[in-house]
């Protein structure tokens, strides 16, 4: 386990030396690697990092308000409303691996636009060490894994947590004080609730695997789960009142995990279940049924795709 | 200090074997499966998973360096085929949660956790025959070979995951292999 408080003074001092009087942005998601990524950077060059938040539309319930909230601190945040670009981009787009790559591009477009007008000559990532091998091993491409450096000509890239496992870097957030709900965090997905989301991106999709993950991690939550959510999977046959319903089929899922390389996937007593079945299906009028994912991974991974 | 080193056979979970072995406090590195065998300066070699058979690069070489070597999932499938035993495609692919059962309690690698523990697996191939001079020391209902052993040659295999956090004992075969690599 990595020695926090040596971990921050050694990263903020390389972080310094390597920027110089530079400046630098980071894209900030909101999960764990990022704002610990984000909070080290300033600590070592304060407002010469230059924080960007792109709101995809494809975020969790809350997102971006508590986003402007934790990160007020830092005065050079810079938050980009962008859900049209990208349902527009999405739209068609049924492939898994294509859904990743149109979500990468675009954020590319909106990323460089902002570090081109901050006048960035770093990059500041937070790749933490199994991004890197699920992409180097090919099993999922990790979207802050290559793509930005391309197109935008960054002097070099910082990326302090590289050598950290997801514990790891939680055990730094909690010694950076970046507030419990950031260390305690569920880890996020960087293409955001597109990849729970089987099949084609729309706004209704969205829609619904938002409300299902806000409901999924507020009923699992006396649970502790790693991690818990909810998944648009595709369509199927329901009832309501005295009316057939052809709707959304949601798939709940929570999981224990240490590092999310392995996955157990959790026992959860059948109240808990069946309160978040009436949740959803209830709050929702166009989902039809709730199930639950019973599979650890191996064989199956933690998100959908 | 002792020195534990990693060869790495493209398995997902090889920086985990590096992790648990840092863990532990052994010195440790993760080294590419192609590494010049006069290169390896170590107390014992870990041979990591990987997705396949013709993938392992110089693993072979590897067995003949004088130093106990623990193969993990496919370099334990590796080690039976390279020696004269043999693998099959399994009929039921061993994921997840695994109730092993062990054999030998005296073997050095995994008696101490005897009578049974549960593991964490993903495989779809199999060791059948092991190699001469090995002993099968653990069976699961999924799969009739998870572990061998040749204390004599210092070889080891198991075909379940000791590095991954959901397997119950797996810092236990990390430290029996340890002092394996210490006691020779």
């Amino acid at each position: 386990m990595v020695d926090a408080p040596e971990f921050v003074d050694e990263k903020i001092e390389e972080i310094r030396e390597q920027v110089g009087d530079g400046k630098a942005v980071i894209a900030l998601s909101g999960g764990v690697d990022s704002s610990v990524a984000a909070a080290l950077a300033y600590e070592a060059i304060g407002d010469r990092l230059i924080p960007v938040y792109v709101d995809t539309g494809l975020m969790r319930k809350g997102e971006t308000e508590s986003i402007r909230e934790t990160f007020a601190f830092m005065h050079s945040l810079t938050v980009v409303e962008a859900e049209d670009r990208f349902l527009a981009e999405l739209a068609g787009v049924t492939d898994p691996e294509e859904k990743r790559k149109v979500i990468g591009e675009q954020f590319i477009r909106e990323f460089e636009r902002e570090a081109t007008e901050a006048d960035a000559d770093y990059l500041v990532q937070g790749t933490i060490y199994p991004d890197r091998i699920e992409s180097e091993g090919n099993i999922k491409s990790h979207h802050n894994v290559g793509g930005l450096p391309e197109v935008v000509d960054f002097e070099g890239i910082v990326e302090p947590v590289r050598d950290l496992y997801k514990d790891e870097v939680r055990e730094v957030a909690r010694e950076l004080d970046l507030e419990e709900v950031i260390a305690e965090r569920m880890p996020f997905p960087g293409p955001g609730l597109a990849v729970r989301i089987v099949g084609e991106v729309t706004k209704e999709k969205v829609e619904v695997a938002r409300d299902a993950c806000h409901v999924v991690e507020e009923e699992t939550e006396e649970h502790e789960p790693w991690q818990a959510f909810g998944a648009v999977l595709g369509k199927a046959t329901g009832v309501k009142g005295d009316n057939r319903v052809h709707g959304w089929v949601v798939a709940v899922r929570s999981v224990e995990s240490r590092d999310g390389m392995t996955a157990r996937a959790q026992e959860l007593p059948w109240e808990t279940l069946q309160r978040i079945q009436s949740r959803i299906t209830g709050m929702n009028e166009n989902v039809a049924r709730v199930v639950y994912d019973v599979t650890h991974k191996p064989p199956a991974t933690i998100e959908y795709e | 200090m002792t020195r534990i080193v990693v060869i790495d056979n493209h398995g997902q979970f090889t920086h985990l074997e590096g992790r648990a072995l840092r863990d532990i406090g052994v010195e440790t590195e993760i080294l590419d499966n192609d590494t010049d065998p006069e290169e390896i300066n170590a107390d014992g070699i870990v041979l990591s998973g990987g997705p396949s058979m013709d993938r392992v690069g110089r693993c072979a070489d590897y067995l003949d360096l004088g130093v106990p070597v623990l193969g993990i999932c496919l370099g334990m499938q590796f080690m039976a085929v390279e020696l004269d035993g043999s693998t099959h495609s399994g009929d039921y692919g061993g994921y997840a949660d695994v109730t092993v059962e062990i054999l030998d309690d005296e073997d050095p690698l995994i008696g101490s956790l005897a009578p049974e523990t549960r593991v964490w697996a993903s495989h779809a191939d199999e060791v059948d025959t092991v190699p001469e001079g090995f002993e099968r020391t653990a069976r699961s209902d999924v799969c009739e070979v998870e572990a061998m052993s040749n204390p004599e040659r210092g070889l080891y295999g198991v075909q379940w995951h000791p590095e991954v956090a959901h397997t119950a004992e797996g810092e236990a075969v990390f430290e029996a292999f340890r002092t394996i690599c210490e006691s020779r």
